[in-house]
């Protein structure tokens, strides 16, 4: 079964027929080919899937997709034209805060729901808005360190 | 270059962002679950509900004939396979019968979660339906979930082929020990006897798995010529190929193996998990197949997840605090098919401490639970979890400092080894000596509200260097194009890009670096035992100076010179009369002469032993067995750093992957060998708000014989973890935890028996 809706990914507008039990993962993967977007578990308990809705992180393996019709969302893919990266993206380069990459697109939507909200977090705060947000191979302190500098460059201080 | 010219490098050294970070930080690496191909169809395993039992029949009629299944497979499908026929990785290789096991389980299934059938099928709704519609008529047996069942008289036996390597006569019976090693030199039962102090560990270590991000994920194709491409998460694609080859009888000019990203693997993604399967139903249907894990494929059962075990050691000192006897029990539960031989582990447990007299006994047992894989210094962390404590409950019996301790025993250049032979170069003094004057010992603990204590442990991982091949082109604009046969897992692109920059004399940005497939690199073995790193830097200095041979030839040719009157440096040639030409201008004069292509083979390459010890400062809660890490401070004798932020990179994952095990990760497994916790919601791997910042100090004393000097890094960081926390957590408590992970509910425990 399926029905139709409308929405918005990185600024498009699409309308599709989605079948009823597919989540927006499946929709952003399968449908649009936006495979950046990463399945580390299924269950909403890894946060690789992590992509904006409306400004807000959610794990897209939980939302299912009649669910998104008049959604704004951002994925990973809508961060950057490709030439500038995002100020985090450029930070987690500069300070080794990515390594395998697997979760390093949802830290970012994450860390940019973050500073979005408040320029400038406490240590505690940054680790607070990616504690759902698994990473195996960092420790996440060239992480917590990256998002403290694209926060501080977002904020006009330093390069 | 090289080693003797270390003080002017001017890449190597350098915090060099990832070459490859771009890519990940936008989304835009390539991960085998992208993989979207022409007419591709999903792949599912069917598996195992009972930890053990025969497979009586395997009717797939219903689910062959459901509409929108294009094949269906079961053992039945692939060759059976001899034990012993084996391939190539590390010192013993994989026996392939059990890798055959690992794909698709042969008239008996050891473990829940072992793969029994595999449907190709249009779509996955599809695929799981077909896999509802196959009938498996199973025989139950009564199963061993736990080794010290599995070792008892009377017990079942899981396999009929397996005896007990190492012991002679060859028994004559089957056994659930697979193999036993002893190590063995002095009087040890003696010297404890008269020792001045002694103290006795027993631990207990759960399985625990390495928990990478990325699920298994593959797709296969089979041409119409019936050749087979599969683009899979490896950390070996020579090792993948092989073992696909062996497992369908496949010649290996048939097949290519496309190493993709690896979202993490850890030692998990050695062996071949459905490769083989994607394969065979890939030739069957005609079409691309994509086979993708689910989390819970993962954990229950699809996946090697990494050993658990009991320990017993017994360490003895005289009045001096000079170690005199070892004494140890290692018992490794491989799950559901022979594992590692314990060997390794036990060595480097014991590795640095000089003693007369020692002796290390080692099992391997086989129980009805997943097959185990390695896991970053397989056994490592586990071993060092007993023996440390041993060590250090010694010194508190001593009353002795424990790092004055350790320096009193330290093996040092030339001390025998466990095994008897000396040591190769090592740094272990001098990491003490930096431990000493680093604030992370010399600060006092300050006081809080709960108890706080500060540990000390060391570990040691041996590694291994097997081989490396890579191949040098230089492109028409005169830069090297670099393509190696290791996959990288740990930044190895950006680290060889660095040593060819620096062969070369040109910038980070004018190297680039790939992973070859199976068909378009020499064989190399897979990214493990930290060898990587160090054997392709081996391989690519000699590709790099194969390929500078080749163009000064040319220069001298352009530039009407012998080549000994040509020399190179930073992308210029120079003759001594004033001639001169550029890397890019004789390439460009030069394309059609043919291609420039340096070979380089690194196949024994000296060892590259690696050692850290940490510092852990902790509070305990005694009314919840809660332990918070206050502060955590890494050592680590690198050789030399080729690139100081992945160095870091790595002893921080690797410290915060060792606080998971230590305090919250392990396999609960019910009595049926069903595992409990088969989510990562219930399987708790540290979030960011677990762990505090890790503090690394980089120590580089360098390795002779090995260009540049560079040691392994990635395996030994995770060793000390466990042990380095335990005794922080004996230190605030006067309590030893022996369980790991150190749960709250463990901690408790142990508080609440000393109570009593």
């Amino acid at each position: 079964m399926s029905t139709p809706v409308t929405f918005k990914v990185n600024g498009i507008t699409y309308r599709r027929d989605v079948a009823v039990g597919d989540t927006l993962l499946d929709v952003l993967r399968d449908g649009l080919a936006l495979t950046g977007t990463k399945e580390g578990c299924g269950n909403g308990n890894c946060g690789t899937c992590t992509v904006l809705i409306d400004g807000a992180p959610v794990n897209a393996c939980l939302v299912l997709a009649p669910e998104i019709a008049g959604a704004d969302i951002v994925t990973i893919e809508g961060l950057s034209d490709g030439r500038t990266l995002h100020p985090i993206q450029q930070a987690l380069v500069e300070t080794g805060g990515t390594q395998c990459g697997f979760c390093t697109p949802g830290i970012v939507l994450s860390a940019k729901a973050l500073l979005d909200a408040n320029p400038a977090p406490s240590d505690h705060e940054i680790r607070q808005a990616i504690a759902g947000n698994l990473c195996r191979c960092t420790g996440y302190g060239k992480i917590v360190e990256a998002i403290a500098v694209a926060a501080e460059r977002m904020r006009g201080g330093g390069a | 270059m090289s080693a003797e010219g270390a003080t002017s490098l001017s890449v190597i050294g350098r915090r060099v962002p990832r070459v490859d970070a771009r890519e990940r930080v936008t989304g835009t690496a390539v991960y085998a679950a992208d993989l979207a191909l022409p007419g591709m169809v999903v792949a599912r395993q069917l598996r195992s509900p009972h930890a053990l039992a025969i497979i009586r029949s395997i009717d797939t009629t219903r689910a062959r004939a459901l509409p929108g299944v294009l094949a269906v497979l079961t053992a039945e499908d692939f060759p059976p396979l001899p034990t012993d026929a084996t391939v190539p990785m590390g010192e013993t290789g994989y026996d392939m019968w059990m890798v055959a096991e690992l794909n698709m389980a042969r008239g008996k299934v050891h473990w829940v979660g072992q793969p029994v059938a595999a449907v190709a099928a249009v779509d996955r709704e599809t695929a799981d339906a077909a896999l509802a519609l196959i009938a498996v008529d199973y025989e139950p047996l009564p199963s061993v979930v736990r080794i010290a069942d599995a070792m008892k008289p009377g017990a079942p036996v899981l396999h009929d082929r397996v005896f007990t390597k190492g012991v002679e006569p060859r028994p004559q019976n089957p056994s659930n020990v697979c193999s036993r090693v002893v190590i063995s030199r002095g009087e040890t039962a003696r010297a404890l006897a008269d020792a001045a102090a002694t103290a006795t560990i027993s631990a207990e270590v759960d399985t625990a798995h390495q928990g990478y991000l990325e699920p298994q994920a593959m797709v296969a194709q089979v041409d119409a010529n019936g050749f087979a491409t599969v683009w899979t998460s490896t950390q070996g694609q020579f090792t993948t190929e092989l073992m696909i080859a062996r497992m369908l009888g496949l010649p290996q000019s048939k097949l290519k193996v496309v190493p993709l990203e690896v979202g993490g693997a850890f030692g998990g993604k050695i062996a071949i998990h459905g490769e083989a399967v994607a394969v065979k139903l890939a030739e069957r249907c005609r079409r691309p197949v994509k086979l993708v894990f689910t989390r819970e494929d993962v954990l229950q059962g699809g996946s090697g997840p990494a050993i658990g075990a009991l320990f017993d050691i017994t360490v003895g000192a005289d009045r001096d605090g000079k170690v005199v006897a070892i004494e140890g029990t290692y018992v490794l539960d491989a799950g559901g098919l022979p594992g590692l031989s314990p060997s390794l582990l036990m060595q480097a447990s014991a590795a640095l401490y000089q003693t007369p007299n020692l002796k290390l006994t080692g099992s391997d047992v086989v129980t009805n639970k997943p097959r185990t894989e390695a896991y970053r210094a397989p056994g490592g962390i586990q071993a060092a979890f007993a023996f440390e404590q041993a060590m250090d409950a010694l010194c508190q019996k001593l009353d002795l400092d424990p790092l004055e301790f350790r320096k009193r025993n330290a093996s040092v250049t030339g001390s025998l080894m466990p095994i008897g032979t000396p040591f190769p170069s090592l740094g272990l003094t001098t990491i003490l000596d930096r431990v000493g004057e680093h604030p992370c010992w010399r600060d006092p603990l300050s006081a809080g509200r709960l108890p706080r204590g500060r540990g000390l442990a060391l570990g040691y991982w041996r590694g291994t260097s097997m081989t490396s091949a890579a191949h040098i082109t230089v492109a028409g604009d005169g830069r090297p194009m670099v393509t190696m046969g290791p996959v990288d897992i740990s930044g190895t692109r950006t680290t060889m890009a660095q040593v060819v920059a620096e062969e070369f004399g040109l910038s980070v940005d004018d190297v680039h670096v790939q992973t070859g497939d199976t068909k378009s690199v020499g064989y190399s073995d897979g990214a493990a035992g930290s060898r990587v790193a160090r054997t392709t830097t081996a391989a690519l200095v000699e590709a790099a100076r194969d390929a500078l041979g080749q163009l000064r030839r040319r220069a001298g040719e352009k530039l009407q010179s012998g080549i000994d009157d040509v020399s190179y440096a930073a992308g210029v040639f120079r003759t001594s009369r004033g001639g001169a030409i550029s890397l890019a201008e004789l390439m460009q004069a030069t394309l059609t002469e043919g291609a420039i292509v340096g070979r380089g083979v690194s196949s024994k390459l000296p060892l590259g032993v690696e050692i850290g010890a940490h510092v852990a400062d902790v509070e305990v809660d005694p009314e919840t067995g809660q332990v918070t890490v206050l502060r955590y401070t890494a050592f680590q004798d690198v050789g030399l750093a080729l690139n100081p932020t992945a160095v870091e990179g790595q002893m921080e994952g690797s410290v915060v992957q060792g606080l998971g095990w230590a305090l919250t990760e392990g396999f609960d497994y019910a009595d049926n060998g069903r595992l409990r916790n088969a989510s990562l919601l219930d399987y708790r791997m540290p979030t960011a708000l677990d762990v505090p910042r890790i503090d690394c100090v980089i120590v580089e004393c360098p390795v002779p014989g090995v260009p540049y000097g560079v040691r392994g890094v990635g395996e030994v960081p995770i060793v000390p973890v466990a042990a380095a926390l335990a005794n922080a957590i004996a230190r605030a408590t006067g309590v030893r935890v022996t369980k790991m992970p150190m749960t709250p509910e463990r901690v408790l425990a142990a508080l609440e028996a000393a109570r009593q």
